[in-house]
């Protein structure tokens, strides 16, 4: 992975004494909350309902194990115990003081960890798929060009001020594990017919109020024009994005009124200036961070592959594991292992300081030291031997971090909600928790078997849920909680935005909902093979409405 | 109290601070810039969010002064029409931020091209006096002040003493 | 047109240094229980509780100033809307990582 050098070191201290010196200004009233509002959001500091929030950015989700203990020594040390990992692969600290925030990210700073435009209006983390540079089916690993993205865009004095966040992931395999079409700006890595590397550039995908599918405007831009072709792409937003209406400002808003071709134009003229200038990338120092993320060296572990079937034959808890959990890796003797976040009826994505230590540990141990955050809200250990998966199954399962339940029904994102969240309508988590509780049962979810459920408390869509299978959108009806059910969203390479069924349900009513839609499924589909998903694709909403809200529903 | 001020320090009677305008020369906007261009007195523009600063180009070298306003300070629009007027038009005159225009904005803005700037809030105006600006001095990216080539990458570049 | 009947207030912010909700006390201070706050029962004790909060804005004490209605109630009061209730009593989740039961589904 990529180690900081002299500069970046230097240029984090510096950001770190920049903000140090910025919340003093604050907390000796200098300057006023308006002021400080859009500095401390540029360094990830929110306040919440009960106290401020700390965003910590994990570059597109990776991490060694000492930054993983960091994580945990932070939340042990200026939080209470624990940090929620997020759809943005970040993580996020919800009882941090203002006055601790420079001594966190004094700490952060030791193990090459910031906090840098995790929030505010400018560009944000870049994410990538969780399992590059060990997943079989990539044209080559995402992350160096997220690396030279994340280093471009950082405390970029141009864009720093644009009308609204902006959002760009990175993948790398026809398989979408990054969800690029619902980013400001989606990458994915190809190979033109001499084998020369670019990428397909989608744009204008969104969540949040007006869901919007990203449109693809430039099938193969070569490698050496990423930045080049960005800066165009970001300027032309910057000069025109509406700035008039806050849910209208994003990117996807510019396009939807202004029309791709007009827009892909207007970015194409820009480029044709920039394209040969300064921005242009070196072939060396593209090949120069690659060196960083160069592919594992792995030994042969063969002896893995018999023993697996051995453990799996005596013990029936891990072989259920290991068949949801764990993924084929591109070396046939070691497999990619997702650490759920979601037990059975916990909270989405929250791991403890001592969970958090446990990972580090094991990604030492049997991980190669590496681990990955996912946008699902869950752990990954890239890099495991198959003759390594017993023992670390036992471990993981002390720590109450084997759920064998990735990409089932109890796999759910939630937002943090009304529980913390101060422009939350509806809370997210419990509704999680309860449908967990519900569909708990490894035998039930096994049979449903992969469905993804979102969850968001409120319209801005951090929980994803317009591309969950199910989504969930918490509102407010006259003071009390109410929650609106869609079908269909998908996230991945056939990326769909989710229709709503139909009136909301209250919350003691929405497990009770999904149980009907899930039974529905399980009476309609063709036999086990055919997914949630492909089920839906293929009967469309009106059965799945009429055993909701009953049939005088399909006369509407 | 409004002030002047560029890396030399506070600028004593600016001629074209904005409300001094009764007897020195005046900033036009940029339809009367573009109407007035043959003129023979010294003149200077300010430039909206909206305004598309190329427009400026074919009277640029008659231009004594462009001012960039800020309305807001989260209207960033001033930062790219910087950009464009140092980069793409090869503009080297006296370049301004007027409006609202915050103590942690002015690094950004130096980069981006400008070199003088409006301000009136009191502990901004103290601490520029000062000379004690919160910035950093690598960056990450080229942009339109003069830098190093920085350590490494094609991209990154560091900041100049007084530069 | 009929006016609605009065509701008690309190008066809610966020502390500045670390941004824990609290709630103005009898005699001018902040406090961290919702059970301490001053019940304003009149228009004039709301105009004297929004006073006080303009300025412990502008004194740099709190953010997030807010007028909140509360029912009274025998366990002191009571915010109607549930964003002020999980304010007062924290999240409405079994957060903290001891008591968390983290029973993995192992089988
Ligand atoms: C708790 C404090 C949070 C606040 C105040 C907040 C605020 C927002 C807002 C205002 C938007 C809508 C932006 C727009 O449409 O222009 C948004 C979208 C989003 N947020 Fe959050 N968020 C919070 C937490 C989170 C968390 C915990 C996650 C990850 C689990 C997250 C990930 C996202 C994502 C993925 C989107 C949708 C993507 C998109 O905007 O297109 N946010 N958030
Ligand atoms: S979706 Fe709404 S409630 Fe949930 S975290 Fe985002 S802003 Fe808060």
């Amino acid at each position: 992975m990529y180690r900081y050098d002299e500069f970046d070191h230097g240029f984090v201290a510096q950001r770190v004494s920049q903000f140090r010196d910025q919340v003093a200004r604050r907390l000796t009233g200098e300057i006023s909350e308006d002021a400080f509002k859009p500095l401390r959001l540029m360094n990830g500091v929110y306040l919440q309902l009960h106290a401020y929030m700390l965003r910590v950015a994990i570059p597109y989700g990776t991490l060694n194990s000492r930054q993983m203990r960091k994580l945990a020594h932070i939340a042990r040390t200026y939080d209470r115990g624990y940090g929620h990992f997020t759809t943005r692969q970040n993580i996020q600290y919800n009882w941090p003081a203002l006055s601790d925030m420079p001594a966190i990210l004094e700490e952060l700073a030791e193990v090459e960890m910031h906090a840098i435009q995790t929030s505010g209006n400018c560009i944000r983390n870049v994410t990538a798929d969780h399992f590059a540079g060990a997943a079989a089916d990539e044209v080559a690993d995402p992350r160096p060009y997220a690396e030279i993205l994340r280093q471009w865009s950082s405390v970029h004095p141009e864009f720093s001020f644009l009308p609204r966040k902006f959002k760009i992931a990175v993948t790398a395999s026809e398989r979408d594990r990054a969800a690029i079409q619902v980013h400001d700006i989606g990458l994915q890595l190809k190979k033109d017919g001499e084998g020369g590397l670019g990428f397909a550039v989608w744009i204008a995908g969104g969540q949040g109020r007006t869901p919007i599918l990203a449109k693809k405007i430039k099938d193969f831009l070569p490698e050496e024009d990423l930045l080049s072709y960005t800066t165009a792409i970001m300027r032309v937003y910057n000069l025109h994005g509406r700035r008039d209406n806050k849910y209208k400002a994003r990117i996807k808003i510019l396009v939807h009124e202004t029309g791709v071709e007009q827009l892909t134009s207007e970015i194409d003229a820009e480029w044709a200036h920039l394209k040969d200038g300064e921005l242009k990338l070196p072939a060396a120092d593209i090949a120069a961070i690659n060196a960083y993320f160069a592919p594992r060296e792995l030994d042969a572990r063969a002896e893995g592959w018999k023993e697996l079937a051995a453990w799996k034959k005596s013990d029936p808890g891990f072989a259920t594991w290991v068949g949801r959990n764990v993924a084929p890796h591109r070396h046939p003797d070691y497999g990619m292992v997702t650490i759920s976040l979601k037990p059975i009826g916990g909270i989405p994505g929250d791991a403890s300081a001592d969970q958090m230590d446990a990972v580090a540990k094991l990604a030492l141990e049997f991980g190669h030291d590496e681990i990955r955050v996912t946008h699902e809200q869950n752990l990954v250990l890239p890099h495991v031997a198959l003759a390594d998966l017993e023992p670390l199954y036992r471990a993981l399962l002390a720590e109450g971090l084997a759920t064998a339940n990735a990409g089932l029904i109890t796999d759910i994102i939630a937002c943090p909600g009304l529980d913390y969240c101060a422009l939350a309508n509806a809370r997210s988590i419990p509704v999680a928790q309860e449908i967990s509780n519900r569909f708990g049962d490894p035998a039930r979810q096994a049979e449903i078997g992969d469905l993804k459920i979102k969850i968001s408390g409120c319209i801005n869509a951090c929980g994803h849920h317009h591309v969950g299978h199910i989504g969930i959108l918490g509102v407010e009806k006259k003071g009390a909680e109410l929650y609106q059910i869609s079908l269909g969203g998908s996230g991945d390479e056939n990326a769909s935005i989710g229709q709503i069924t139909g009136p909301g349900f209250e919350p003691d009513q929405v497990t009770d909902a999904i149980e009907t839609i899930v039974e529905t499924y399980l009476s309609q589909r063709t036999d086990a093979d055919e997914t949630f998903i492909a089920c839906y694709r293929r009967i469309g909403a009106d059965p799945f409405k009429a055993a909701l809200y009953g049939s005088e529903s399909q006369a509407a | 109290m409004t002030v002047i001020w560029t890396k030399d320090g506070i600028v004593e009677s600016d001629p074209w601070i904005e409300g001094d305008a009764e007897q020195g020369p005046k900033l036009l906007s940029l339809a009367d810039a573009l109407a007035h261009a043959q003129d023979n007195a010294p003149f200077g523009v300010v430039l909206q969010p909206a305004d598309d600063v190329t427009a400026l180009a074919p009277i640029l070298d008659r231009v004594a002064i462009v001012a960039l306003s800020f309305p807001a300070f989260n209207d960033g629009r001033g930062f790219s029409q910087a950009a464009l007027l140092r980069q793409r038009l090869g503009y080297t005159g006296e370049l301004r931020a007027v409006g609202a225009v915050l103590l942690d904005q002015v690094p950004l803005m130096l980069r981006t091209g400008f070199d003088s700037f409006e301000v009136s809030h009191a502990p901004t105006i103290a601490r520029l006096t000062e000379n004690r600006l919160p910035g950093i001095d690598l960056h990450y990216q080229p942009s339109a002040d003069s830098t190093d080539a920085g350590q490494g990458y094609s991209w990154r570049r560091t900041a100049r003493a007084n530069g | 047109m009929k006016t609605a009947p009065f509701k008690t207030k309190v008066l809610t912010a966020n502390r500045l240094s670390d941004g824990i909700s609290v709630w103005l006390g009898a005699h001018g201070e902040w406090v961290v229980s919702i059970k301490d706050a001053f019940l304003a029962r009149h228009e004039d004790a709301v105009t004297a509780i929004e006073t006080a909060g303009k300025q412990a804005l502008a004194d740099n004490r709190v953010v997030d100033v807010n007028v909140i209605d509360v029912e009274e109630t025998s366990a002191g009061p009571r915010p109607f809307r549930l964003r002020e209730r999980i304010r007062a009593e924290g999240p409405s989740i079994d957060y903290a990582p001891v008591a968390t039961a983290r029973v993995s589904q192992a089988a």
